[in-house]
Order: structure tokens, then C-alpha cells, then sequence
């Protein structure tokens, strides 16, 4: 069970080339919106047609430019799950099921429809139109509706992006639960990177139409290999670095100079650190001779969630303004409350071991 | 009341509608999907008989159908006689001159279906034309019944052209409107009255009912 993927296609200025390969486990395929996420998707789908390159999906050679191959959309058996569902409105829940069976024989057709009826909990929908259907319900339908041809891979275009929060936790674990089951690739493509991390266990990021990373998703978080993947993965806080000896890096942007416990061969282009990894406490007498990455703090503004705080932070002066600040941290509500009654400036304390640094 | 006449002129919508029907759906597919970058020319050709006079329209068809032209030669030579004032060539007009009523409704009905869909049909094994009759013909019904309902509505109603290229014949190629202006040149008022109110009735009859059915065969899967 193996999708592989290097393909090339330039459209206007925009230029995609990724190589990846999916064999199995589920994979995420991450990046901000326009870095050609869609697009390679489209490429394997067949709807989208590269100007070079290659897509074998388990030994099946679907597209090789080399060899003038080029295997129309309705015979890759890649199973296609549309951001907006695409289900047909002209047809029933157990209709739109069928569509892509239809060569069976009616007995076969009509077990493989039950059977998605019931896997994806749509059994009671079966005689409803699409237009009466919830968001949720319709994302089920089509989920099923690509299941049923049993699809060699399987192509999950933003599941999610339609839906309320509250709906998204129960589709998701439901579709965790799907894929488990589903014997072929399955490539995930979000811009949400939590979503993909809980479905996924290997990711791809893509950025500006390659690929800034790929490997188990872990490893990615932990040691973002770029900025754009430092960024896709969620990390907010980042300042232009310069090395100095001893372990000790210049973090230009924040003014101030760090330790770090990572070795980094490379020249480092940018420090970082994530959000919830900075520590916010009182301000001690005792902290001004500790000056290893413990820095006097003052506040420009916050962001309140319902169970945290994000924190703008602005190491060594006061802000002239509410965007004047360095770094970004979240707090939990109740070290909030006992924190923001204390008088300025603050300690924040970057931890060696939490940051980390990227290449040029 | 020149029966007649009005038998003529419904065999001839009903024969107009028939072959554009399944002549304007190729042509309206194209025109939607091509991607050829000339592809306005070969739709302002189709839009033409839209502006033209019918008497200009009606003339090349008069002088291509005739004997002297290619077209007029090979249908000849395969039927024994030219194509004007003939049924026949009353029909080739017609459809030509009514192309454009056909091809722009269904056309826009093709053009308002949302493409993930086709792609969709395509990604579940679907050919082209499996998608066509399964996913795009049922999605554009209403354009396809109101290019029909508007070439058979145009076809009853046309004047200058069944008369360049049909001429006058009774029981050949005397259509309604041509008998009502006979009967009125003729200053039979009473005979042009009764025609005129059999074709108004019945037009509004045919369109009520089309579009009566029709829409409440579309709702179907809006309301449930």
C-alpha cells in the first residue's frame, strides 16, 4: 500500500514541485493556504494534469510524463472526499452511495450500500435529499459515498473546514476510526495543524509549492527543519539569530542573548520558541543576577480564551504601544489571575532546552 | 380556420425542437467545456440568425440549399430534388434559425452546475458520458426544457424566413403565420381571427404546461 509522489506544474507564477511518499499510515498534508496543497491533490485525483513527474499508487502507475501516461480521473481508483462534499442533489443519501457501484451486480451493490449506510451512521438518511442534510451529516454521506467503490487511496480535501467546533470532535474521531479500518493511503490535507496531528502520523508541509518537510510528525514538531514549518506548526515567536561562541546565540530582533542546548551545525538564520513553552513569573530582587535567559518583562496587550491567556510581551523596556512586544506566551487562567495584579516589569525565562534554531 | 396550416406548422416546431434537442446539446457541452481560445467565434456564428434580419438569414439559406451551391448539389444528387420549397428545407432553415434559442438556454443550464460535481462523477469511475446523463443532463433540466420550449415557441412564430425559403405552398410550407397574413391580405379577418386565437391558445397552452411540469419535476429534491 503506496502512494508516491514527485510531481511539477507551473501555473502563471505560481510553481509546484513536491515529492512525497505515503505508504499506510495516514498522511497529513500541511501548509497555508495557497502553498499548493489543493493542487497536488487535484494531480492525484486525476482532475489536475502535471506538466512532469510521476504518481504510482501501489504499483500502478497513474501518471508518468516520461511515458506519456496519463490515467483518466474514473480509473484511479482514488477516492476523492471535496471540501464542500460535492454530493449529487439530485439524488438520495442511498443514491448518491450507489453512484460509484453501479457496475456491480445489484445484490453486491446493494450490500456495499448498506454497509456504508452503516459504517458512516447515515442508515436513517437513506431516502433524504442532500439539501436536507446538515453540514455533518453530508460530510458522512460523502465520506461513504468515496468508500464505497473501495478506492485504492483515499484524498481528504479540509474535511472539516465546514463545520462547527462541536461537530468537528465527533467527525474527526469518527473518521480516525474509518481510517484505522480502510486498508489504503490516505493523504489528509488541513491547514489546521492540531486537526492533522491527531489523524495523521506522518506529515508533509508544503510552502510556496514545495516541500519544507516531511517525516513523522513528532519529529517535525519537535525540530521544525524551516521557518514555514516552524510557522505551519503553530510557533508564533521568532527572532533573527546570530551565533556567538560558547553555545550562545544573539537573538537580534528580541535584543537579548540566549543559551541554547540544541547543536546546530548550520549557521542559524532564526531563534524560536513556542508560545506555551515561555515561562511568565513575578519579577524577584534575586532574578537581576541570574541574566542567563531570564529577562525583565512588560506587557502590551493580551488575547483571552476560555482557558488561556495569550500574553504580548516586550523584553527590557516598557511599550511605546499595544503591537510593540517581542514574544508571545500562553498562560493558564489561573496563573493569570495571580499574575496580572503584580506590578511590572515581569521575569520571562526562555528555556535553553525550548528554544530552537532554523537555517537561513 | 386553415387546418392545415396549423398541422404544418406543429409538425414543424415539433420537428425543430426534436432535432435541435439533440443537435444544440453537443454544440452547448462545447461551447460550455472547450477551452479552445477561438471558441468565440464558432458562438458568435451560432448567434448570429439573433440579429440577423430573417430575409438575410433566409436568403443563404435560399442560395446555399439551391442547386448551383455545394450543399444544394450534394442533397441533390442524393434525393433527386433541391431542398426549397420543400418541407424539408422549410426544416433545415428552421433549425438553423432557431439554433441560438436552443443552444444559449441549455448552454447557461450546463454552465450553472457546479464543476466539483463532474469532477466528483468523474473520481467515482463515471465517464464522460455516464456523467452526462447521470450528474450534468438532470442538473441543467430546466435550460434544456426552455431551449426546447423557446426553439418550438420560435418555430411557430417565424415569418420571413419560412417564407424566403419555403415560399408559399398550401399543405407544403404554409405555416400559420403565413396563413393568417394571407387571410389578412385576402382581408378575411374573421378566417385570420380564429387562426391567430387557435395559435395564441395553444402556444400558452404548450408553454403552461412545460413549464408547469417541469419546474415541479426540478423541485422535487430542493423541498423533500
Amino acid at each position: 500500500m503506496a502512494l508516491e509522489v514527485a510531481i511539477e506544474k507551473q501555473v502563471d507564477d505560481f510553481r509546484l514541485a513536491v515529492e512525497f511518499k505515503a505508504d499506510g499510515a495516514p498522511v497529513g498534508l500541511l501548509g497555508p493556504s495557497g502553498s499548493g496543497k489543493t493542487m497536488t491533490l487535484r494531480a492525484i485525483a486525476g482532475l489536475e494534469t502535471p506538466d512532469r513527474g510521476r504518481i504510482v499508487l501501489d504499483g500502478r502507475v497513474l501518471f508518468d510524463s516520461d511515458q506519456r501516461i496519463n490515467v483518466p480521473a474514473r480509473d484511479r481508483r482514488v477516492g476523492v472526499l471535496f471540501q464542500s462534499y460535492a454530493l449529487f442533489p439530485h439524488m438520495t443519501v442511498a443514491e448518491n452511495i450507489a453512484f460509484g457501484v453501479r457496475q456491480l451486480s445489484s445484490e453486491e451493490r446493494d450490500r456495499r450500500v448498506a454497509e456504508q449506510l452503516a459504517s458512516g451512521h447515515v442508515a436513517h438518511l437513506a431516502s433524504r435529499y442532500p439539501a436536507t442534510l446538515s453540514g455533518g451529516e453530508q460530510q458522512r454521506v460523502a465520506l461513504a459515498r468515496a468508500l464505497a467503490t473501495s478506492p485504492a487511496a483515499l484524498l481528504l480535501d479540509e474535511p472539516f473546514s465546514a463545520l462547527d467546533t462541536h461537530l468537528r470532535n465527533a467527525l474527526e474521531r469518527q473518521l480516525r476510526e474509518t481510517l484505522v479500518s480502510y486498508g489504503g493511503s490516505t493523504l489528509f490535507v488541513s491547514h489546521n495543524l492540531e486537526e492533522a496531528y491527531r489523524v495523521c502520523s506522518n506529515l508533509v508541509v508544503l510552502a510556496h509549492g514545495s516541500v519544507a518537510a516531511r517525516g513523522p510528525k513528532e519529529e517535525i514538531f519537535r525540530h521544525p527543519p524551516a521557518l514555514e514549518v516552524a510557522r505551519v506548526t503553530g510557533c508564533r515567536n521568532f527572532s533573527r539569530a546570530c551565533r556567538f561562541a560558547d553555545g550562545r546565540v544573539e537573538a537580534i530582533d528580541w535584543g537579548c542573548t540566549l543559551r541554547v542546548a540544541q547543536n546546530f551545525p548550520k549557521p542559524p538564520g532564526h531563534i524560536a520558541i513556542r508560545a506555551n513553552h515561555v515561562r511568565v513569573r513575578a519579577w524577584e530582587a534575586s532574578d537581576a543576577k541570574n541574566t542567563e535567559n531570564l529577562f525583565p518583562c512588560w506587557l502590551a496587550a493580551t488575547a483571552e480564551a476560555p482557558f488561556r491567556v495569550t500574553a504580548d510581551l516586550r523584553i527590557g523596556t516598557p511599550p511605546a504601544n499595544p503591537t510593540d512586544f517581542h514574544l508571545q506566551a500562553e498562560i493558564l487562567k489561573h496563573e493569570w489571575e495571580s499574575l496580572r495584579n503584580v506590578p511590572q516589569p515581569w521575569a520571562v525565562e526562555l528555556a535553553p532546552d525550548r528554544l530552537f534554531l532554523l537555517p537561513d | 380556420m386553415n387546418w392545415s396550416a396549423v398541422v404544418l406548422s406543429l409538425r414543424l416546431a415539433v420537428s425543430v425542437a426534436a432535432i435541435l434537442l439533440v443537435v444544440g446539446m453537443p454544440i452547448a457541452y462545447w461551447v460550455t467545456f472547450s477551452r479552445w481560445r477561438w471558441k468565440f467565434l464558432v458562438e458568435a456564428i451560432v448567434a448570429l440568425p439573433l440579429v440577423l434580419p430573417p430575409t438575410v438569414l433566409g436568403y443563404y439559406i435560399l442560395v446555399g440549399l439551391g442547386p448551383r451551391h455545394f450543399a444544394g448539389k450534394l442533397w441533390q444528387s442524393w434525393f433527386g430534388h433541391t431542398l426549397p420549397f420543400t418541407f424539408g428545407g422549410l426544416l433545415a432553415a428552421s433549425v438553423l434559425y432557431s439554433l441560438p434559442f436552443a443552444v444559449q438556454p441549455i448552454a447557461a443550464g450546463f454552465d450553472g452546475v457546479d464543476r466539483r460535481l463532474i469532477e466528483a462523477s468523474w473520481t467515482l469511475g463515471a465517464s464522460r458520458l455516464s456523467t452526462f446523463f447521470r450528474v450534468l443532463l438532470p442538473l441543467s433540466m430546466a435550460g434544456v426544457v426552455t431551449g426546447l420550449v423557446l426553439s418550438f415557441a420560435h418555430t411557430i412564430g417565424e415569418f420571413g424566413v419560412v417564407l424566403m425559403v419555403g415560399g408559399n405552398i398550401p399543405g407544403v410550407t404554409r405555416t400559420v403565420s403565413i396563413d393568417i397574413y394571407d387571410q389578412t391580405q385576402a382581408a378575411n379577418y374573421d378566417v385570420a381571427n380564429k387562426t391567430a386565437l387557435v395559435l395564441l391558445l395553444f402556444s400558452f397552452l404548450v408553454l403552461a404546461f412545460i413549464y408547469g411540469t417541469s419546474r415541479r419535476a426540478l423541485g422535487l429534491w430542493r423541498r423533500t
